[in-house]
């Protein structure tokens, strides 16, 4: 994305506090570990992934996506809105603010029904429950509650960049681009500047890789503490992913999330 | 959501655009007075799909935007797709004071407001958006004089070599050639051809090229500033919607506008290049000897208001010597107010 990150809202308003994290999910806190509201949230990215993936949406769109999403739950409770309604909608917004082709709110429920029922019955043992209508009234909550700033920028465009400096290796980017995938699973999106978080994940991908661009590395003019908090934020992802059978585990999961009281039908 | 409803109560309607309804209204949280857009819901089609991407363009970039010529947005609020955005107040347009014949125009005058116009369109193109609908109208001024580039909804981040742009963007009479020749990929050179257009018509009064279709606008085009050839232009006759059309020579610039000075004529000759990549950019047309030579541009709450808005602010007293300054003294740029 274009302009200028500096002055951007991105940066301005919605580069968080650790702390300011930790307080607005008090709530939810009390309900779940820690660690199930890590996974839930690891659950629900990746059901933005794949519906993205339907939707043969370019990965900028499905990050954006997401981003949008954890910003939410970053201010609200899970049970203010049930997060598979929400999902679909940050996918709709995010495809209308990107303006690679708009997906109709009709496709968009019938492909969640078609995801729902084919890759996540495992956690969905009954149909997607939700109609365009819903997706309407949740995209106004979605747009009030993201302050309006819709623009949200990338660690992929500066990925990009940083491989040409350090000279074109094809494997270095495919491993570092999904590396980036992967941290859309943690916080570190909402906490830390996407360059930043490039940085981290060129770093993690070239030590799986064995490679040794130590002195390109130490050249950067960047705080290498916060490289290293974000690391340590995506490898504790790998270590819990180790042992986490989210098949097995999610249905409870999701049994135990705070959810919306049932409003009376209307 | 009620409480931002009640928050602006509607002085008067404003206008009416094909997506959306202005109204005045004053923020009873502030006691300032804005303007409040709501955008239409359109077919019953266009409402399933949710909040309109006009709006929402508006919004994402708005939101990123912050510059003294560029219209602020203050306040979104509505519920499903009704949606209402709120903006900034400004009195007039530049379309009103074109069309006011009571307004007399003065060289400081015309140079304040491509001033300002280029300032907000350079923070523009610097953040890679294309506004893509420049016209008189969407050009808009408050009652200190301060202009601000507004309405957004065909606004777009350019600069990707990917993406593949629609051609249909643009009122008519400011489109660049290079869009009535179909061209898919283009760049800031559609909003300063259009900005060529809007300082013709500051200086004639009447609309510069007032295509009736958009063949007619090449051949009025051309006819003005010379067909192009491959020579002048290359790449031309590779164009999607390309056609040849009979060799016309351009016609002396200083003929047209009789009352511009050389600087001036070198400005419009930079901005109405026919070839977009000769056409100059913000940065260059700034650096421009008609904007360091005389006579200085007008200060903005020195700048002629057009009758309707005149009347009104009459009977605020504290305005009314501002005013009346500005009526009797039309030539108030030469003087210099500590």
């Amino acid at each position: 994305m274009a302009g200028n990150f500096w002055q951007s809202s991105h940066y301005q308003q919605w580069l968080l506090d650790k702390q300011d994290l930790v307080r607005e999910r008090q709530l939810d806190l009390q309900v779940l570990s820690e660690e199930e509201y890590q996974k839930l949230f690891i659950f629900f990215s990746n059901f933005i992934q794949i519906l993205g993936e339907h939707l043969k949406l370019r990965q900028q769109v499905i990050a954006t996506a997401t981003v949008y999403f954890k910003r939410f739950y970053a201010r609200n409770s899970l049970k203010y809105i049930d997060p598979l309604l929400l999902a679909p909608t940050c996918v709709g917004l995010a495809s209308k603010v990107e303006e690679f082709g708009v997906i109709s709110n009709s496709r968009l429920i019938t492909t969640c029904s078609t995801v729902v029922k084919n890759k996540f019955s495992y956690a969905y043992t009954t149909d997607f429950p939700y109609r365009t209508n819903n997706i309407l009234e949740c995209e106004f909550y979605l747009l009030e509650n993201l302050d309006c700033c819709l623009i949200v920028y990338q660690p992929y465009r500066p990925l990009i960049q940083l491989i040409q400096d350090i000279g074109n290796d094809e494997q270095l980017f495919s491993l570092a681009w999904r590396v980036v995938n992967d941290s859309l699973r943690t916080d570190v999106c909402l906490l830390y500047p996407p360059y930043q978080i490039a940085i981290a994940c060129l770093e993690i991908a070239c030590v799986i890789l064995g490679k040794d661009h130590k002195n390109w590395f130490a050249e950067l003019s960047v705080d290498i503490e916060k490289i290293q908090e974000i690391t340590r934020y995506i490898i504790s992802l790998f270590e819990l992913w180790k042992t986490y059978e989210e098949k097995k585990d999610i249905q409870a999961l999701l049994a135990k999330m705070p959810k919306p009281k049932q409003s009376p039908s209307r | 959501m009620e409480d931002r409803l009640r928050r602006y109560e509607k002085i008067e309607f404003l206008g009416e655009g094909q997506f959306a309804t202005v109204y005045k209204a004053r923020d009873t949280h502030s006691d300032n007075i804005v303007a409040v857009k709501k955008i239409k819901i359109g077919s019953r089609a266009d409402a399933k799909d949710g909040i309109h991407r006009t709006a929402l363009r508006e919004i994402k970039l708005l939101q990123e935007l912050h510059h003294q010529n560029i219209i602020g947005l203050l306040d979104v609020f509505g519920h499903m797709s009704n949606v209402s955005l709120v903006f900034d107040f400004m009195d007039y347009d530049m379309e009103v004071v074109i069309k006011d014949t009571s307004i007399v125009l003065s060289p400081a005058n015309i140079k304040s407001y491509m001033l300002q116009t280029l300032q907000g369109l350079e923070y523009l193109h610097n953040n890679w958006i294309l506004h893509r609908d420049l016209k008189p109208n969407n050009l808009l001024v408050n009652s200190e004089g301060i202009l601000k580039i507004g309405d957004f909804g065909l606004a777009k981040f350019f600069g990707s070599p990917n993406r593949v742009y629609t051609h249909q963007v643009v009122t008519r009479w400011y489109r660049a050639p290079e869009l009535l020749y179909g061209a898919r990929m283009y760049g800031t050179s559609v909003d300063i051809w259009a900005l060529g257009c809007i300082l013709a018509e500051l200086l004639l009064r009447v609309p510069f090229l007032p295509g009736e279709t958009d063949l007619d606008q090449l051949t009025r085009i051309f006819s003005v500033m010379g067909t192009p050839t491959e020579e002048s232009w290359p790449g031309l006759t590779l164009l999607q919607d390309y056609i040849q059309f009979k060799p016309m020579p351009s016609q002396p610039l200083r003929h047209i506008f009789s009352a511009a000075g050389d600087d001036l004529l070198h400005l419009i000759s930079s901005l109405l290049t026919v070839n977009p990549l000769g056409r100059c950019t913000c940065e260059q047309a700034l650096q421009m000897e008609y904007f360091s030579n005389k006579p200085a541009p007008t200060p903005g709450p020195q700048l002629p208001l057009p009758s309707s808005i005149n009347r009104k602010q009459e009977e605020r007293p504290s305005l009314k010597r501002k005013l009346l300054d500005a009526v009797d003294g039309g030539s108030l740029a030469k003087k210099l107010i500590f």
